[in-house]
């Protein structure tokens, strides 16, 4: 969307957004719930719900928890299945004015792929997302992100059924991202999504219990924002395919953090829960900044992170 | 029970009065006329805190009349320690209103109304409303001790009569509000809000006397509109609150406290 001079619109490998912003799965339902209060003719598109192979009643409640700066979740992956989906809810996100982008999760390679195909054979959704957070039956729980070779596997089969654009995305709770990126980009992944939410734990101090039903959970929300961003700086240079930032943001500042440090578009979840107008506000921020310093788009501030410190000094990787 | 229509936006209010009915619970009205035209009995809003805490805080909506629409609060943790900072001039905004209501369409003339702690919040509206439709209204009010019964002269100068428990006996009667429910002459029908432990026992007594039982459940929400399934409660396959999901194998699904309730039927919820 060209806005005050500026074109706001990006190309994230081969999907066309008119503005830079994903609304993160699990976070906007199919948009529907959000449509009568904020504009999705002015965010870029909507990562739905992570579907499975069969349907899933989620984990035991409590799923939710705050934390300072953040928000603690463990639903479980509650969902209908991709049969009664592709029946019942597909058809639905013909209507949206932005793109739709279906989130695939599995708990085997075969799993992936015939979710995937079933899925992407559909109009209505523009991409597909590949939510590799999800334990693997096969190898003992272990969750296909962690483990590169999985994450291959995966994303290769996933390629072997769909054309269109798929976007692998990445979870921080491994020792080494940008060896998981690059694995993904091998595999035929378009475009990778950084980061999913950061393991976490509450506890009932009163009660001497965990707080969430599941005992573990995900953390999102401004809490997770500098892991975030440095995943995104390191994957950035590691891979040629665009990145969707994510992981905390909530205003322009926090957005640009993370275009600077390499992605190409913003994934924005927990922040709708604040406040549904922020993806609005980033868009119209975004525009401002760039016709303030005369630039045209959001390619010319992407990964330029590195024109400051860490060109200058060897960048080791190391948290000291 | 009916389901949630969305007639939900954000509303830009501004404060325009504030008092505290006990320590550390404050009423805000704020000046919010299409909110007020807008809002149910049983209905509530998201009210985002202005230094932008994540999630937004779920209140129910005290009072909605002409231009002004009032929220009771306990100020619990950081979200409503913030929103009792307002005074009188400040901007909030509001997402509302949210959520299905009581269904007071057929109501009997005699209704028993259940609440404790913030549950009173949310009790005023259908109080009001069925005392315009010549009900009977009796409230079942319970809280730690007197001082903490706030707004009980509230409901007493509308017409309801009120039935006092505290835990330490220093209004009403000692003990636990629902039983004072159980020992009263049973109404027709029954409305709650208030802590969970306090709605199961509503309800076993609900069922126990066939009463017809609505329950406003409470629940730490995130988005508060349906979008993230965080806030789930099981419920009979068979309710029209079912959302548009296939049943699990033993017929129960999971609906969303947000958006199919907050108000479920009690017999319909398999918790
Ligand atoms: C539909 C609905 C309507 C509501 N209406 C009202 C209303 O009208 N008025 C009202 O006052 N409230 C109402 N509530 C409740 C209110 O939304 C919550 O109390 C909310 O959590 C307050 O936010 P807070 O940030 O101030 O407190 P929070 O920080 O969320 O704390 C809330 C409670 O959790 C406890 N808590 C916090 N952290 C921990 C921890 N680490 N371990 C254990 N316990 C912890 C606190 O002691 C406190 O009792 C409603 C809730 C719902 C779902
Ligand atoms: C309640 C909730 C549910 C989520 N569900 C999913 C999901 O089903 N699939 C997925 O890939 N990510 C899911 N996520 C992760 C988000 O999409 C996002 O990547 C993460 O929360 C970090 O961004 P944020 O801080 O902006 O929320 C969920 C996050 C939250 C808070
Ligand atoms: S709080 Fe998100 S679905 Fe209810």
């Amino acid at each position: 969307m060209v806005e005050r001079g500026v074109d706001l619109g990006v190309d994230i490998g081969g999907l066309r957004l008119r503005y830079p912003t994903l609304m993160g799965s699990g976070c906007y339902g199919s948009g529907e719930e959000f449509a009568a209060f904020a504009d999705l003719s002015k965010v870029g598109g909507i990562v739905l719900k992570s579907v499975t192979r069969l349907p899933r009643s989620g984990n035991p409640m409590p799923r939710l928890v705050n934390t300072s700066a953040g928000l603690l979740n463990a639903i479980g992956l509650q969902n209908p299945g991709i049969d009664w989906y592709l029946e019942h809810e597909v058809e639905k996100f013909a209507q949206r004015p932005c793109k739709i982008v279906g989130s695939v999760a599995g708990f085997s390679v075969a799993d992936y792929a015939y979710v995937c195909e079933r899925l992407a054979a559909r109009l209505e959704i523009a991409a597909i997302e590949l939510n590799i957070s999800c334990p693997n039956v096969a190898s003992e729980g272990e969750t296909f992100a962690c483990d590169p070779r999985l994450t291959a596997e995966v994303v290769r089969a996933a390629r072997g059924v769909t054309k269109k654009t798929l976007i692998v995305k990445l979870s921080p709770n491994v020792t080494d991202i940008a060896a998981v990126a690059r694995e993904a980009e091998a595999a035929g992944a378009d475009a990778l999504a950084v980061i999913n939410t950061v393991r976490g734990m509450g506890i009932d101090v009163e009660r001497w219990r965990p707080r969430l039903g599941n005992v573990a959970g995900g953390l999102s929300g401004p809490a997770i924002r500098p892991i975030a961003v440095l995943a995104v700086y390191e994957v950035a240079r590691a891979v040629a395919i665009p990145i969707v930032g994510q992981g905390g943001i909530e205003t322009l500042s926090d957005a640009l953090e993370f275009f600077l440090a390499g992605a190409s578009a913003v994934g924005i979840g927990t922040a709708n829960f604040t406040d549904p107008r922020i993806p609005e506000r980033i868009a119209d921020g975004l525009a401002e900044y760039l016709a303030k310093r005369g630039l045209r788009s959001i390619s010319e501030i992407v990964g330029k992170a590195n024109l400051g410190f860490a060109s200058a000094h060897e960048y080791e990787g190391d948290a000291g | 029970m009916q389901v949630a229509q969305s007639r939900a936006r954000v509303h830009a209010t501004e404060v325009i009065d504030r008092r505290e009915p006990a320590g550390g619970v404050v009423v805000i009205g704020l000046r919010a006329s299409a909110l007020a035209a807008a809002t149910r009995p049983g209905q509530y809003v998201m009210a985002v805190p202005a230094a932008g805490e994540t999630p937004a805080v779920a209140l129910g909506i005290y009072e909605a009349e002409e231009e002004r629409v009032s929220l009771l609060f306990f100020i619990a943790g950081k979200r409503t320690r913030e929103l009792a900072m307002l005074r009188p001039g400040d901007a909030l905004s509001l997402l509302g209103p949210l959520g299905n209501g009581f269904d007071l369409r057929a109501s009997d003339r005699d209704v028993g109304i259940v609440a404790g702690g913030v549950g009173i919040a949310s009790v005023l509206l259908p109080a009001l409303e069925l005392l315009r439709q010549g009900a009977r209204v009796r409230l079942f009010y319970g809280a730690r001790t007197a001082a903490l019964l706030v707004e009980r002269e509230r409901f007493e100068r509308a017409g309801c009569e009120t039935i006092l428990t505290t835990d330490d006996g220093t209004a009403g009667s000692r003990g636990f509000v629902t039983e004072a429910l159980a020992n009263a002459q049973m109404p027709k029908l029954l409305l709650a809000c208030g802590p969970t432990p306090m709605l199961r026992s509503t309800a076993e007594i609900a069922l126990r006397h066939d009463v017809r039982a609505q329950l406003a459940l409470e629940e730490n929400f995130a988005c508060g509109v349906g979008g993230c399934w965080g806030c789930v409660v099981p419920i009979t396959g068979a309710s029209a609150q079912a959302p548009p999901f296939p049943p699990t194998p033993n017929g129960v699904v999971y609906a969303r406290i947000c958006r199919e309730g907050p108000v479920f039927r009690a017999d319909e919820l398999r918790w």
